[in-house]
């Protein structure tokens, strides 16, 4: 059984890129939210609508926080050079 | 746990710009729209700074009492996107700023019976706002101490300011470190890792607040867990 993907973006999160300066748990705080180790954290993909995911993915600082299209597979951030 | 402000999105403009020195320059916006930006010092805000939807991350400098504009302050020696796109701004030029974010705030509950700073280089930026809005509006009668490492003298920023401030109020404690000093320098010489391990920290539930590049985040953590520092009294904001 495949998973559903529901909404138009999914997020991931670069655990080692993260600093915990939780800019993206001030945005989204239905997605993210910071573990024990001051990580963030996905706890739910559907916690905000997709324009306030990306937002959020665009205002880590480190870059963290990808999102990925759903329908097409591609990363929409951050942006890959080609 | 204190209640965050929620960011939002704002429009500012470029009033001013100040080089403090060869290293930093201090940036003032005034906001636009909205035209008050509620903040808890020690918190950041975000710039747009390409058409691309990249975004550069900025301490606000300036006290949380002055709701009508913010500062921020630089360290232009890296030339990245974000001190490019600074440097570039017209005066009066509007930018998208979205803010205020951070959980970097001096902690209230449970209270802390001292609070003692670390920065390096531009990690000063935060204690800037913080340290003065406990001291004069907050008339927080803690011991606060200030350790902010750089490598030259040169290179420091409000000196002055911290200075008058540890005259004005007796119980703020300024040191500055330098790794570089020339033999004249009369205070605290090496990083400021050395000069908290030959300092007597305070007793008691001290809050240690820590911002700066991650190595030295790390290495004065693993300091201060050594001398006995319970790790939930150590908090910090990486700078990167």
């Amino acid at each position: 059984m495949t998973d559903k993907k529901i909404g138009k973006y999914t997020v991931k999160i670069i655990r080692e890129k993260c600093i915990g300066a939780a800019s993206c748990t001030a945005i989204a705080p239905g997605v993210f939210e910071l573990d024990e180790e001051q990580i963030a954290r996905i706890i739910s993909q559907q916690g905000n609508d997709d324009e306030t995911k990306l937002l959020a993915a665009q205002s880590c600082p480190t870059a963290a926080v990808i999102v990925v299209d759903n329908e097409s597979g591609d990363q929409v951030w951050p942006i890959i050079s080609k | 746990m204190q209640q965050l402000p929620p960011p939002k999105q704002y429009v500012a403009k470029l009033a001013d710009t100040e080089p403090l020195n060869g290293k930093f320059i201090k940036f003032q916006f005034e906001l636009v729209e909205p035209n008050l930006l509620e903040f808890i010092a020690g918190q950041y805000v975000s710039f747009l700074v390409s058409d691309k939807g990249e975004r550069r991350s900025y301490s606000i400098c300036s006290s949380p009492e002055v709701k009508h504009s913010f500062e921020i302050t630089v360290d232009t020696t890296p030339e990245g996107l974000g001190v490019n796109f600074l440097k570039n701004l017209q005066f009066g030029q509007e930018v998208q700023v979205l803010g205020p974010m951070g959980v970097f705030i001096v902690q209230e509950e449970p209270r802390e019976e001292n609070l003692v700073f670390v920065a390096t280089g531009s990690g000063v930026a935060p204690f800037h706002s913080m340290i003065p809005n406990l001291l004069r509006e907050k008339e927080d009668k803690r011991e606060i101490t200030l350790y902010w490492g750089l490598r030259h003298e040169e290179d420091m920023i409000w000196q002055d300011e911290f200075q008058d401030l540890a005259q004005a109020f007796p119980n703020f404690h300024f040191h500055p470190v330098l790794s570089q000093a020339l033999q004249e320098w009369p205070l605290c010489r090496g990083h400021v890792n050395d000069c908290l391990n030959i300092h007597t920290l305070p007793t008691g539930n001290t809050g240690y607040y820590l911002c700066g590049n991650a190595k030295m985040i790390q290495e004065i953590k693993e300091l201060l867990i050594n001398k006995g520092i319970a790790e939930t009294a150590i908090h910090h904001e990486k700078f990167y």
